[in-house]
């Protein structure tokens, strides 16, 4: 591939990415959106209903998607890993491997053809493993671009896609490609993780049957989900008691995480309210320590959840273990009365929460915390320690939806304004831009 | 039941004020009788009288325009359309319609309640007063009778 | 031109993942939808908006050659410009399609009858296809569009959306209400979580608003009038006399003898009518406050000077504008928690003014005693309950959390600890919403400090009273405690510390002039929180900060960045693309009345004009669309419905009302 040059380079293709790109590209800067899966999108396209609207989330997420994907100024490269960033003048220069699709995406119609030949079933991690895909597929129904990706590790090599793909776009000669970006400021939008709970061994550890995580529950609730329908993972039964174990993994000296996630009341709450409608006979508990539910229409969410009838105990998650039937059974100290009690549900949620996604080879100072260092929060939150890197989202520290898209916009204006003061682009073109 | 059976009501929503109001409801999915057939408008003041008699006629049972009233962003619709509505309702009463099956309310983008309580009260008065064809078809044979009688 | 041909009407319904095709049979209505005229093809999916989905409708367009498109989906709002550049990217005019509100006005709202909700879906969709075959291609309105854009305000949320306009190449002109700039941050001391001092990371950034050639600011000063519309808005603007210069400025404010409570300090001192709040401010130059100056003269060296405010009035011709007009700190009523009845009762942002004005010593003090003891109530005027909190003059509550007074409470307790290490803190709270980056330390710091937290329920409130004569502290604080399982605990206290919460602003009528509403909470509203988030329902109208809802300095700063993000995408290109929803005039049908004309009310929107006419002159009226609203009050008054609303015609009107009570063969099938 060609060395190319562009005015910014946003790395990750999720919400906080998305936005960023749009906001540079309407104004007339070219921007190279950089993502690690074979599609953009990133968590939130995931998620069921949005919090506080309950929008149905690929409603937002969808058109965003689409909206980089026509974008004359956008140039999108997924499943693609940064190995370096060099700097260059003002600007730099962004060593980029190309993973190799398997399929030749200027070929590629998305029908699925492929897909539905493929005999080899493997989990699919965009439902959390709770359901299925073919090692050959196109990563999701509303995935972005529409084209299909082999996965080497579980691929058997028999060919029988290449021979049913109407268009020929199978190759499996295709090789990792490097190539280079050379761009005047760089916005990262890495995102985050679900804190790791397998160090917890009081919640079990994630060995317990019927203990999930919140994304897996999102997947549970999501009309495109893998059953359609809310279900023990254990046994496949409907649950009738599900129960909510706030700071699962914030707030929690012992896994070194101390911060708050922010998010985790606010999804559990409307997870709740979505399982009220899904699971109407379904007894749905949240046990919290204190509800943060800070933003704006997020307190009246919080009492309409109060009014449907979800119950919400203060009380502290001393341990989960669980019953020759699988059923997990929490040890809570209750705060209200200072009893300790034991109480059994279908299933459980643990409300796990942010911590940084791992990073790509950019060489950033870090917070303690672990996410990108921002050095004055006070005066410039979107600039991180290395002048022309620019952070947004949850590369940021926790962030739910509504704060990474502004935070996004905020990103772009320090980006296009860093483009403007130091880039290199030639005066004439500079005033071209507006032209 | 098939809504065929059922009174119908039109709602002129303008779209800064009644078809947001609309909008604003569904998002706090608070249920309505479904017999409510809402259509935005930019404003209201641009339907002559003549036009609700010609939405009666076509079956609407119920007519609620949903203006913005003075919080409009146009100058002339809080007194524009009322006066429309006046001359609406002298042509309905030439015709022997019940006027109150016209109604001019003003609904803000965040007027749920408000939204709610309009509806329901021409609902429960379609209820109460029937169909308009029954109403359009009593008062011609009213005309018709007294025409006899006077020939 | 497609348009022009018979219309191929394509009708796509919209499962919205279950959101709608969880009340609504979609399938149902796309088949029975198939048998009317001019539709050449029904499609239903998961999710229109969608790439996949909008693709569907891209290539029917292509491959059919569908030439009118009606999607049933979520609310117009949020998607219909979605559609409308699906439609253009297949090469079709954007206003060939016409979008049905299916979810909002339907699905969500009738959940409990399926079937009526299917019917209904219908009968609406089929008025959507009456709709289309009446639609005829329209051309945007192109203006060009003023590089230039209005900030109001010059808070920290001003000044930042000032700058990065600034930034990006555009003018921008700052006014700000008050004589100096700098807004609620400058009365704060330290920020959280730097610990940074507040007026200097301000007037780091007052430096470079300043500095920068592009801005030009306007202190003293308010809009009195907007008109226009993006891209080319005139704002008039009033701007107050400062009442003296640098030369005289030190003379009269000694001689000025009148004095007013300090509004900068919350009423805890008084300063004269001239005046600076504080040391360091911009301008430097003092300002007569002309609210309070009683209009009597100084005596300066023996002469009597009497000062006039003699305000300037001037236009601006702007491309957008950004509203960062802020908050008001909540006042409680008289009474509430003791407030305005026992001098022992403050509130925070009232304690943060007098730690920095109290000299370092041993103990704090407060109305002449050490205090001791104090107490710090929080959710004072948020997270209100109905029945339980005094409604405010509309006759709500604030039932919405201030997100920022949590942490600024233990940011608070954490420098009272500090400063005096011996002063017991108790601390009174419904939740510790300690959020932020770097917040939860503060909660922290605060249990290792030994601040004692007590928690009560948001229907319970702890209760101030007078402590009984001979107490040793002059209040009692009492409160049911869930942390000690719903003790009723008393406290005896010396000083009471209100955290509250933020107020809505009262604008003054200016979101009346820029036609921007409230949300239920009464704050400013977006249009959405997440497709977009810092604009208005008025084009070129944004918002920046705090007048939108709660916000600390860093939110406000990300909300004030992208406000600026919106105005360079908008007006970096210097031209604006308008609607084409404007009267249009069919000079066939127009026999030149001119009711329309004597029914407008908008300056030069329309107009008779003589033409000539097979020899003759006739009059016929003449549309200048820049000037034109929309509103169609021309339509009601024409008698040959010779004018229309482009996009928005009598007849379309009249043909969707017929769809509506029409029952089509198909349905009893569907909702038998």
């Amino acid at each position: 591939m060609d060395d190319l040059h562009m005015d910014a380079l946003v790395i990750g293709g999720g919400i906080a990415g998305m936005q960023s790109a749009l906001d540079l590209g309407d104004q007339g800067f070219q921007v190279a959106l950089v993502e690690r899966d074979p599609s953009i999108g990133g968590r939130m396209i995931t998620l069921s209903k949005v919090f506080p609207t309950l929008d149905c989330c690929s409603c937002i997420t969808t058109p965003k998607m689409s909206a980089v994907a026509h974008h004359p100024n956008i140039h999108l490269y997924t499943y693609c890993e940064i190995q370096s960033v060099q700097e260059h003048g003002a600007g730099f220069d962004v060593s980029i491997l190309q993973k190799p699709r398997y399929v030749d995406i200027s070929k590629c119609t998305g029908c699925r053809e492929c897909e539905y030949e493929c005999p080899i079933t493997v989990p699919s991690p965009f439902d959390r493993n709770l359901g299925a895909y073919r090692a050959i597929r196109v990563p999701f129904s509303t995935a972005v671009p529409q084209k299909a990706v082999l996965d080497p590790e579980y691929c058997l090599w028999c060919g029988k896609c290449e021979q049913k793909c109407p268009v020929e776009a199978i190759d499996f000669s295709q090789q990792p490609e490097t190539f280079t970006i050379e761009a005047d400021s760089i916005i990262m939008a890495t995102g985050f993780d679900l804190t790791p709970v397998s160090t917890k061994k009081e919640y079990g550890a994630g060995k317990l049957h019927n203990v999930i995580d919140p994304l897996m529950m999102e997947r549970f609730l999501a009309p495109t989900g893998p059953y359609g329908r809310v279900l023990r993972p254990g046994d496949g039964k409907e649950p009738g008691s599900i129960a909510y174990v706030q700071c699962a993994g914030s707030r929690d000296e012992t896994l070194g995480i101390t911060y708050c996630s922010r998010v985790c009341c606010m999804y559990a709450i409307k997870q709740a309210m979505l399982l009220n409608g899904a699971l109407p006979m379904a007894d749905i508990t949240i046990y919290y320590m204190d509800i943060r539910t800070f933003g704006k229409g997020y307190e009246q969410f919080y009492q309409n959840a109060k009014a449907m009838g979800v119950n919400f105990v203060r009380g502290k998650v001393a341990s989960i273990r669980e019953d020759a039937d699988q059923n997990p059974i929490l040890k809570v100290e209750m705060t209200d009365t200072g009893e300790i009690v034991e109480q059994t549900f279908d299933l459980v949620v643990l409300s796990q929460g942010i911590v940084p996604a791992s990073h790509p080879t950019v060489s950033l100072p870090l917070g303690s915390d672990g996410f990108i260092s921002v050095p004055a929060p006070d005066s410039a939150p979107c600039v991180t320690g290395r002048p022309g890197i620019f952070v947004t989202g949850t590369a940021a520290g926790p962030m739910d939806i509504v704060d990474s898209i502004v935070s996004a916009s905020a990103a772009a204006a320090e980006a296009s304004a860093y483009i403007r003061e130091n880039g290199s682009r030639l005066e004439v073109e500079k005033e071209a831009l507006y032209a | 039941m098939s809504q065929s059976q059922q009174p119908k009501i039109l709602i002129l929503g303008t779209l800064s004020g009644g078809y947001a109001g609309a909008d604003s409801t569904g998002q706090s999915h608070l249920d309505y009788p479904p017999n409510t057939y809402i259509l935005p408008v930019m404003s209201p003041v641009m339907f002559p009288p003549e036009f609700y008699l010609r939405a009666f006629e076509h079956g609407m049972d119920g007519i609620i325009v949903m203006y913005s009233g003075t919080d409009s962003p146009y100058k002339v619709e809080a007194d524009g359309t009322a006066k429309l509505i006046n001359r609406a309702y002298q042509l309905m009463k030439e015709r022997g319609m019940d006027i109150r099956r016209l109604r001019l309310a003003a609904i803000c983008t965040v007027c749920v309640k408000p939204f709610l309580k309009e509806v329901n009260q021409m609902n429960d008065l379609l209820e109460g007063i029937g169909f308009v064809k029954d109403e359009i078809a009593a008062h011609a044979s009213a005309i018709v009778t007294q025409e006899a009688a006077h020939g | 031109m497609p348009e022009n041909q018979q219309p191929r009407i394509g009708v796509y319904i919209c499962h919205c993942g279950g959101n709608i095709s969880g009340a609504v049979q979609c399938e149902s209505v796309a088949k029975a939808l198939k048998g009317l005229p001019n539709v050449t093809i029904t499609r239903t999916d998961e999710s229109m908006c969608s790439d996949a989905g909008q693709s569907l409708i891209e290539k029917d367009i292509q491959e059919l050659g569908i030439n009118r498109v009606v999607v049933g989906a979520c609310a117009p709002m949020l998607h219909e410009q979605t559609f409308r550049g699906a439609v253009t990217r297949a090469g079709l005019n954007p206003f060939l399609y016409h979008h049905v509100g299916l979810r909002e006005q339907d699905s969500w709202v009738h959940g409990h009858d399926k079937t009526a909700a299917t019917d209904k879906a219908l009968r609406l969709m089929s008025a959507g296809v009456a709709k289309a075959r009446l639609l005829q291609p329209l051309d945007p309105i192109r203006l060009g569009a003023e590089k230039h854009a209005l900030v109001i305000g010059g808070g920290v949320a001003g000044l930042r959306a000032a700058l990065d306009i600034a930034r990006q190449g555009l003018r921008v002109t700052l006014i700000e209400k008050s004589p100096f700039l700098g807004g609620r941050m400058a009365q704060l001391e330290t920020v959280f979580p730097t610990e940074e001092e507040a007026r200097a990371l301000l007037h780091d950034l007052i430096q470079k608003v300043t500095a920068h050639p592009n801005v030009t600011i306007f202190m003293g000063a308010e809009v009195m009038g907007v008109s226009g519309y993006v891209g080319n808005f005139t704002i008039q603007v009033k701007q107050h006399s400062r009442g003296v210069s640098d030369d005289n400025a030190e003379a009269l404010m000694s001689a000025c003898t009148q004095e007013v409570p300090d509004p900068f300090n919350y009423g805890l001192t008084k300063r004269k009518v001239i005046y600076r709040p504080y040391e360091g401010c911009y301008s430097s130059t003092p300002a007569v406050d002309w609210d309070h100056y009683d209009g009597r003269p100084f005596d300066v060296n023996g002469w009597p000077i009497e000062l006039k405010d003699e305000p300037k009035s001037f236009e601006l011709n702007v491309g957008a504008v950004v509203v960062a007009t802020g908050f008001d700190p909540y006042t409680p009523p008289q009474g509430e928690y003791g407030f305005g009845e026992l001098p022992q009762v403050v509130t925070l942002p009232q304690l943060i003014r007098h730690l920095a004005l109290s000299k370092d010593g041993k103990s704090l003090q407060w109305n002449g005693r050490a205090v001791r003891d104090v107490a710090l109530i929080h959710c004072v005027g948020s997270r209100q309950v109905d029945g339980v909190h005094q409604p405010q003059e509309d006759g709500q509550v604030n039932n919405y959390c201030s997100r920022v007074c949590c942490t600024a409470s233990l940011h608070m307790t954490a420098d009272l600890h500090k400063r005096y290490p011996e002063l017991n803190i108790y601390d009174l709270h419904q939740d510790i919403r300690t959020y932020g980056r770097g917040h939860e330390e503060y909660y922290r710091h605060a249990l290792e400090d030994g601040v004692r937290f007590l928690r009560y329920n948001g229907e319970e409130v702890p209760e101030v009273s007078p402590a009984p004569q001979g107490d040793s502290h002059p209040v009692l604080v009492k409160v049911k405690d869930m942390l000690t399982y719903g003790e009723e605990i008393e406290i005896p206290v010396d000083l009471v510390v209100l955290a509250v919460g933020f107020m809505p602003r009262d604008l003054h009528g200016l979101d009346k002039m820029l036609k921007i509403s409230r949300g239920n909470d009464r704050f400013l509203l977006e249009v959405h929180p997440k497709l977009r988030p810092v604009e208005t329902a008025v084009k070129g109208v944004i918002l920046a900060g705090s007048a939108q809802g709660p916000m600390n300095i860093q939110e406000s700063l990300s909300a004030a960045s992208a406000a600026a993000a919106k105005v360079a995408s908008l007006l970096g290109r210097g031209k604006v693309e308008l609607p084409p929803f404007v009267a249009a005039v069919d000079v066939e049908k127009c026999n030149g009345t001119g009711a329309c004309v004597e029914a407008c009310v908008y300056e030069g929107a329309i107009a008779l004009q003589t033409f000539n006419e097979n020899g003759e002159e006739v009059k016929r009226a003449v549309i200048t669309p820049a000037n034109c609203v929309g509103c169609g009050a021309c339509v009601a008054v024409c008698p040959n419905n010779a004018v229309n609303v482009q996009g928005w015609t009598l007849a379309q009107y009249e043909a969707m009302v017929e769809a509506i009570g029409m029952d089509l063969p198909a349905m009893t099938e569907v909702t038998a």
